[in-house]
C-alpha cells in the first residue's frame, strides 16, 4: 500500500504557477484522494501535477477518449521502474508485441474456464480457510482471510500450486512497492530482487512438469500457446500477474465486505436474492477501485479534456476519480448497489483491459462473500479498532475487524 | 456506406454510418452511442458491447463464434437468442439498415 507515496519525485513547490495540481500533495491523495478528484474534475480535469510529475486525468469522459486511443495514450513507458523489476511485461507493451503475450496468457481467465473450472477451487479455499477461522468468533477478514485467500487462488490459477500464500504475498508486495520506488531506495530494491529471484525458481521448479503435462494453468498455457511465449517472457508476465491479481480481489473482496457491513439494508438485498452479489462487486470496484491510478505516456501531442499535452509526457489514468464522476453516477460517493446502469473503468479499458476480470468476479462475488456471510452466523464489524482505508495509486482498507458467533 | 440504426431501451433511435470492415461496437462508441461501452476494445473479453439483433434480421448475420457464444454467458443484461457481441460483427453493404438493440446496461 505505500506505492502512492513512494512516487513523490519533489514538492509541490517546484512549479511556479498557482494551479490547482501544483497544489496536490501525494500525502493528502494517500489518505482520501476524493476530495481531491472532485476538485480536479471541476477545476482541472487534465492536471499537470508536479508532486506525482505526471498530468493527472480526473473526468470519466476524458479516461474513456484515453482508452480508445492507445496509438497517442503509449503503455510503453520510458524507464520504467516495472521493467527494471519485472522484467519487459505486456502491461507495458504495445500493439502487436502485446497482443502476442496477451493471447498466450488469455485463455485459462476466459469466463466458461473460470466457471467450470476455478470456481469449485476457489470454493475449497474459502472453505477451508473458513474452518480455519470459525471457532475464534473473530478475524480480521482482510489479514486472515482476504489476503490468504487471493494469494492461494493466484498461486492455483498461475500453475504455481505449491507457493505458500504468505511467500506469494511477499512477492507481490516487495515487487509492487518497487515499482514505486523512485527514492530509490536500496532496501526496497533488495527486497524486490529476492522476490523476483524466488518466483524465478518457483516456475523453474514446474516447466519441466507443465511442458510434458499441460493442464489448466496460465504458465501451461503460456507453454502450449500457438505462440508460445519465451522463459524469459513467461518469467516477466508471471510476476506482472503476482504484482496485479492479488492485492486487487483482496481489497475488493475486504472493501465490499465493510461496505455490507456497514449498510444493512443492501446487506439483507443480496443475502435474499443472490444474483445481486455480482451488482454488490461492480459497485465496490466502482466506489473504492483497488487500481485508482495507471500511468500511460503520449506518443505525440494532443488535447485531452481542453488541455494541450506534450509528445513524451507522462500521464497518470485517475480511474478511481472516473468512478467518481457526478457527471455519470448520481451521489457518486454513496456505495449503492442498486445503481443502474453503473458504467465503471475500475478494470480499465481498451488492449490492457484486465485479464483477471472474470477471476475476480468469481473469486470474490460468486465464491468468497457468499460464503462468509452464509457460514459466519451473526457476522458484524468488531467494534475496535476502527477501519481504516489509504492509497491512491493502490488503494483498500488497511484492516478490517469481524466478529461472529460460533 | 452501410447504416447501421441503433435503438435505446427508451426507444431512440441512433442512425450511424459504419464504414464497410469497422464493427458494430467501434461504429457505435465513435458515434457517441452511449449504450455500447466496449471496454476490451474489441477482443471478445469484456462483455460490454452486447447489443439484440432481431431474429428476422438475424440471417444477415455470421455465426455465433466460440469466444461470443462463451462471452455472451456473461452479460450483464439477459442474454437471449438475440443476443450477439457487437465487436464481433463486421460492417458491410450486407448490414445495411440492420436494427441493433441495445441492452439496459453493460456491466
Ligand atoms: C478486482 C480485481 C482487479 C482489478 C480492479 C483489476 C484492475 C486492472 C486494471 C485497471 C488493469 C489495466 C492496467 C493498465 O492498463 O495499465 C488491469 C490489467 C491487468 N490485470 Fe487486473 N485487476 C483485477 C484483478 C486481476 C486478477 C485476479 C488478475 C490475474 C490473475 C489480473 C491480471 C491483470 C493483467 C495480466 C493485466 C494486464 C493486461 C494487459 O496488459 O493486457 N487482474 N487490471
Ligand atoms: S468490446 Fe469487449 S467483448 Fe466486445
Amino acid at each position: 500500500m505505500s506505492t502512492g507515496s513512494a512516487m513523490s519525485t519533489g514538492s509541490a513547490m517546484s512549479t511556479p504557477s498557482a494551479t490547482l495540481g501544483a497544489t496536490v500533495e501525494l500525502a493528502r491523495l494517500w489518505s482520501d484522494p476524493y476530495p481531491i478528484y472532485r476538485e480536479l474534475r471541476r477545476r482541472e480535469p487534465v492536471a499537470w501535477v508536479p508532486a506525482a510529475n505526471r498530468y493527472l486525468v480526473a473526468r470519466h469522459r476524458d479516461v474513456v477518449a484515453l482508452e480508445r486511443d492507445p496509438e497517442t495514450f503509449s503503455a510503453a513507458e520510458r524507464d520504467s521502474l516495472m521493467i527494471r523489476v519485472m522484467g519487459h511485461t505486456m502491461i507495458r507493451k504495445d500493439g502487436a508485441a502485446h497482443a502476442r503475450e496477451r493471447a498466450a496468457a488469455e485463455p485459462p481467465m476466459r469466463p466458461r474456464v473460470v466457471a467450470n473450472h476455478w470456481t469449485t477451487l476457489f470454493q475449497r479455499t474459502a472453505d477451508e480457510l473458513v474452518d480455519g477461522l470459525y471457532d475464534r468468533g473473530e478475524a480480521d477478514l482482510l489479514r486472515d482471510f482476504a489476503g490468504p485467500y487471493a494469494a492461494r487462488n493466484l498461486g492455483l490459477v498461475l500453475g504455481l500450486p505449491d507457493a505458500a500464500p504468505a511467500d506469494l504475498q511477499e512477492w507481490s508486495q516487495a515487487m509492487m512497492d518497487a515499482t514505486g520506488n523512485y527514492v530509490d531506495d536500496p532496501t526496497v530494491w533488495r527486497r524486490s530482487q529476492t522476490a523476483a529471484q524466488q518466483v524465478d525458481d518457483a516456475i523453474d521448479d514446474v516447466l519441466g512438469h507443465l511442458r510434458r503435462r499441460p493442464d489448466e494453468s496460465v504458465i501451461s498455457a503460456m507453454l502450449h500457446a500457438t505462440d508460445p511465449l519465451s522463459v524469459e517472457e513467461i518469467r516477466a508476465n508471471v510476476k506482472v500477474i503476482i504484482g496485479g491479481g492479488l492485492n486487487e480481489p483482496r481489497d475488493s473482496l475486504a472493501v465490499g465486505a465493510w461496505a455490507l457491513l456497514t449498510h444493512p439494508e443492501q446487506r439483507a438485498a443480496v443475502e435474499a436474492d443472490p444474483s445481486l452479489w455480482r451488482r454488490a462487486f461492480e459497485e465496490t470496484v466502482r466506489w473504492v477501485s483497488p487500481i485508482g491510478m495507471y500511468p500511460r505516456q503520449t506518443t505525440r501531442e494532443v488535447v485531452l479534456g481542453g488541455t494541450r499535452i506534450e509528445a513524451g509526457a507522462r500521464i497518470g489514468v485517475l480511474i478511481g476519480s472516473a468512478n467518481r464522476d457526478e457527471t455519470v453516477f448520481a451521489d457518486p460517493d454513496r456505495f449503492d448497489l442498486h445503481r443502474k446502469p453503473n458504467s465503471h473503468v475500475a478494470f480499465g479499458g481498451g488492449p490492457h483491459f484486465c485479464l483477471g476480470s472474470w477471476l475476480a468476479r468469481s473469486q470474490v462475488s460468486q465464491v468468497a462473500w457468499p460464503t462468509l456471510f452464509r457460514r459466519l452466523p451473526g457476522l458484524q464489524l468488531a467494534p475496535e479498532p476502527e477501519v481504516e482505508l489509504g492509497g491512491w495509486v493502490f488503494r483498500g482498507v488497511l484492516n478490517l475487524p469481524v466478529r461472529w458467533t460460533p | 456506406m452501410p447504416k447501421i440504426i441503433y435503438v435505446d431501451p427508451d426507444g431512440t433511435r441512433h442512425v450511424v454510418d459504419a464504414p464497410d470492415g469497422t464493427s458494430l461496437m467501434q461504429a457505435a462508441v465513435a458515434n457517441g452511442v452511449e449504450g455500447v461501452l466496449g471496454e476490451c476494445g474489441g477482443s471478445a473479453m469484456c462483455a460490454t458491447c452486447h447489443v439484440y439483433v432481431d431474429p428476422a434480421d438475424g440471417g444477415r448475420l455470421p455465426e455465433l463464434g466460440a469466444d461470443e457464444d462463451e462471452m455472451l454467458d456473461s452479460t450483464a443484461s439477459p442474454r437471449t437468442t438475440a443476443s450477439r457481441l457487437s465487436c464481433q460483427l463486421t460492417a458491410s453493404e450486407d448490414l445495411d439498415g440492420l436494427v441493433v438493440r441495445l441492452p439496459e446496461e453493460q456491466i
